[in-house]
């Protein structure tokens, strides 16, 4: 007993702080760490490829030219920032429709998920393989079909087309991406209680109000969570871009994941390149915030009703 | 008599000795130098090098073992695509690691690596009796022009052509021949089929043979946004007239003439011959097209001496294979023969942990049968008596690229230069797809190039 009350006041006091050193340790070295450095990195001229260029302080000379001498990072940032928007909207509303689906009208749904979860389980890289394939000129089965249709000319080029590629690269992310919505949210409500909807049912309400009323309110966490992760997803997307045009033709899908890895790694001005990453992060970090204040704002607004209602 | 006769003697006695002397001597000197020895110290070492997996590396990795088996040296390869051969490079060198013992690189990359300290020069691997075969003479056994531009920067020695490329005119020489398609085209446009001298004869010629119904087309472009589309404009530059900068080596900076009058003439032409090239054009690189002609499925189109043997030789490979013809791309308007030296070259990273080991291969790679050996399997050497070799002679595109070697043109080789090769990618990629006009392309292209070139390069066409 003693020495049970001995442990338990060590750990209360002193070493529980201890044991959290290696995780502390951990987080500096793979997070913070490279986190700061970068943030340092943007504050100098470090250059790979010129000579003279070995890192000196130079300031906001480099956040100056990213906020007044970069037409092309704010092409690019407000093309990702179109791109984000568009399929994560298009993804949810199919994803959520297929849950619902899926739930309701299809009793025995695990062969189906299983199949749906196809593109989402495929390495990004093939995913942009396979499309760069499917929509070739010469061969491919989606331009034949196209064609067949009479939707397309024989000199069109979806690919090579400024007005087509970026429509048809988020379709490509919709086809990979909405299976991963119809996952969480089918999760969601196979986890939702019953109560709640019996309660609607007996108090007369129709399927459309209880969807509106119950549904959606009860599933605002898991909604919230899977915009999130598509929005940080999206915003980060570079594999099929890169595999499937390189960011061209001209700048017509230079995302500013694309962007920021030409900077880097075929300019290597490492100064500047970090400042277009961190502005990555820093977007990221308030679409997030504002989001998920966005969605939790109602939630709190609704609690604090109803207490001054009781 | 007598002393006359002993004289004789004495003199035709010296004499042979003196020539059994220099022989024995000389052959005391080519025994004091072999191979095996000189890699003794370096036995159970591996060497490890990265390039573009292009048939001229496919013919080294066949070739290596002969060198592995007399020196007991391993000799890996990493073969990956052009911008990843060349990424994974400056990666390497960058972080110091020392992954590579030596490396195949574009020759646009070295005034970087040398302004960084990336590279050994190989001089002092040459001057090491211990190393340096007598046997092995770059200054006479290679093309010095092509030596100098591609593995020299200032003065310094820093490596030795892997490949001397260059970029030609290909063509089906099977349908340039046919009696149907020679009479049809004479009736159409006045004058025998031949390959095209002229670029009004090239798109002549484009525009006849374009059948897109039939899946054949009259040429195909390589205008994605990537490298190649750089490369393939610069012929039409080149024989345009124009350049990029005013110069008179690669090494050199100088006054912007991207934008002249002549290149924006040239990139206009350049995007005219889209409408006899595959809908898929603006998404081709060399790959594609490659794999267009292997098919059959184009009459012409300008392309690299290194994917030759693959479409023109390689029956496996290719269904046009002994149906091709080659030539010079058509010159200046003055009639001057013009063409690109473009080169992957053999470097030793300063942070090579094998320098020695690494030279000895390349070295015996240099060699002249080493060189024939990997030319008839796709290399593109840079010896002049590989060329002179009758099984050389005897490939197809043997003449079109020693024509190309002749007329080449030097191209930057400053550390800026695959910053240039950048800039102009995307403004060449925006004009092809509308975005720009030719001149507001060229224009944008020069003011950056010559931002970020500083003082030595002002615009020689000042952009309003």
């Amino acid at each position: 007993m003693r020495t049970n009350r001995i442990i338990e006041r060590v750990l209360d006091h002193g070493v529980a702080p201890l044991l959290l050193v290696p995780s502390v340790i951990l987080l500096f070295v793979i997070l913070l760490g490279p986190f700061l450095y970068m943030v340092w990195t943007g504050f100098t001229d470090l250059h790979y490829a010129l000579p003279n260029r070995d890192g000196a302080f130079v300031g906001f000379a480099n956040f100056r030219r990213l906020m007044q001498d970069d037409p092309i990072f704010w092409h690019s940032f407000w093309l990702t920032m179109k791109f984000v928007f568009g399929v994560v909207l298009v993804e949810f509303m199919f994803g959520l429709g297929l849950a619902l689906l899926l739930f309701h009208y299809i009793k025995q749904h695990r062969f189906i998920l299983t199949l749906l979860l196809v593109p989402m389980m495929l390495a990004p890289i093939a995913v942009g393989l396979i499309w760069k394939l499917l929509l070739s000129g010469d061969f491919g089965m989606f331009t034949y079909y196209l064609r067949y249709f009479g939707l397309a000319d024989q000199q069109t080029s979806i690919l090579g087309n400024p007005s087509l590629v970026m429509p048809a690269i988020m379709l490509i992310d919709v086809w990979q991406w909405t299976p991963f919505v119809t996952l969480v949210i089918l999760a969601g409500l196979l986890s939702l209680p019953k109560e709640p909807f019996e309660a609607a049912i007996m108090d007369g309400a129709r399927p459309l109000q209880i969807f509106r009323d119950v549904t959606l309110p009860l599933l605002r966490p898991i909604i919230a969570l899977v915009l999130l992760l598509r929005g940080i997803d999206a915003f980060k997307e570079f594999d099929k871009v890169f595999i499937l045009t390189g960011g061209g033709p001209g700048i017509s899908t230079e995302m500013l994941s694309i962007y920021t890895y030409r900077i880097n790694f075929r300019d290597w001005d490492l100064g500047y390149g970090a400042v277009c990453a961190f502005m990555v992060y820093l977007v990221v970090l308030i679409m997030c915030s504002v989001f998920y204040k966005a969605v939790y704002w109602n939630e709190g607004r609704s609690k604090t009703v109803g207490k001054a209602a009781s | 008599m007598i002393g006359r006769s002993l004289v004789g003697r004495f003199v035709r006695s010296s004499a042979s000795l003196a020539v059994c002397g220099l022989l024995a001597l000389q052959g005391t000197e080519a025994m004091a130098w072999s191979l095996e020895e000189a890699a003794a110290p370096y036995e159970g070492t591996t060497i490890r090098t990265v390039g573009e997996a292009l048939p001229p590396l496919e013919a080294m990795a066949k070739l290596k073992s002969e060198f592995e088996s007399r020196t007991g040296i391993t000799v890996e390869i990493e073969m990956y695509e052009h911008s990843e051969a060349v990424n994974k490079v400056m990666l390497d060198l960058n972080s110091r690691r020392g992954r590579y013992d030596f490396i195949l690189q574009p020759h646009r990359e070295l005034g970087r690596f040398v302004a960084n300290g990336h590279l050994e020069p190989v001089e002092r691997f040459m001057n090491d009796p211990s190393l340096r075969d007598p046997s092995f003479m770059p200054e006479e056994q290679l093309y010095q022009g092509l030596w100098h531009e591609i593995s020299w920067y200032e003065g310094q020695v820093y490596g030795f052509p892997f490949t001397a490329l260059n970029m030609y005119m290909w063509y089906r020489d099977d349908l340039l021949n046919d009696p149907n398609e020679r009479a049809g085209f004479k009736e159409k446009y006045g004058y025998e089929l031949k390959p095209a001298t002229t670029w009004q004869e090239y798109t002549d010629i484009a525009e006849w043979f374009h059948r897109p119904d039939e899946g054949f087309y009259g040429t195909a472009l390589q205008g994605k946004r990537h490298e190649a589309l750089w490369y393939e404009w610069l012929n039409f530059l080149y024989s345009f007239g124009g350049d990029m900068l005013e110069t008179n080596s690669g090494s050199e900076c100088g006054p912007v003439v991207v934008n002249s009058p002549e290149a924006i003439a040239s990139l206009e032409y350049y995007k005219s011959l889209l409408a006899y090239s595959p809908a898929d054009s603006l998404n081709y690189t060399w790959d594609e097209v490659m794999a267009l002609m292997q098919q059959g499925k184009v009459y012409q189109m300008i392309m690299w001496n290194d994917a030759t043997y693959a479409v023109a030789e390689d029956h496996e490979a290719s269904t046009v294979a002994g149906k091709m013809g080659f030539d010079i791309v058509p010159p200046q308007a003055n009639g001057e023969p013009v063409g690109q030296v473009e080169g992957w070259t053999y470097l030793i990273p300063a942070g090579s942990k094998n320098q020695e080991a690494a030279y000895l291969f390349i070295q015996w790679m240099m060699e002249e049968t080493q060189q024939l050996n990997q030319h008839l399997n796709g290399g593109a050497t840079a010896r002049p008596d590989v060329y002179a070799h009758p099984d050389v002679q005897a490939i197809s595109y043997s003449q079109a690229s020693m024509d190309t070697n002749a007329a080449a043109r030097p191209k930057p080789t400053i550390p800026e230069s695959p910053q240039i090769t950048d800039i102009l990618v995307r403004e060449l990629s925006s004009y092809l797809s509308d975005a720009k006009n030719a001149k507001e392309a060229l224009d944008d292209a020069a003011v950056e190039m010559s931002e970020l070139l500083g003082d030595c390069a002002p615009l020689k066409y000042p952009v309003e």
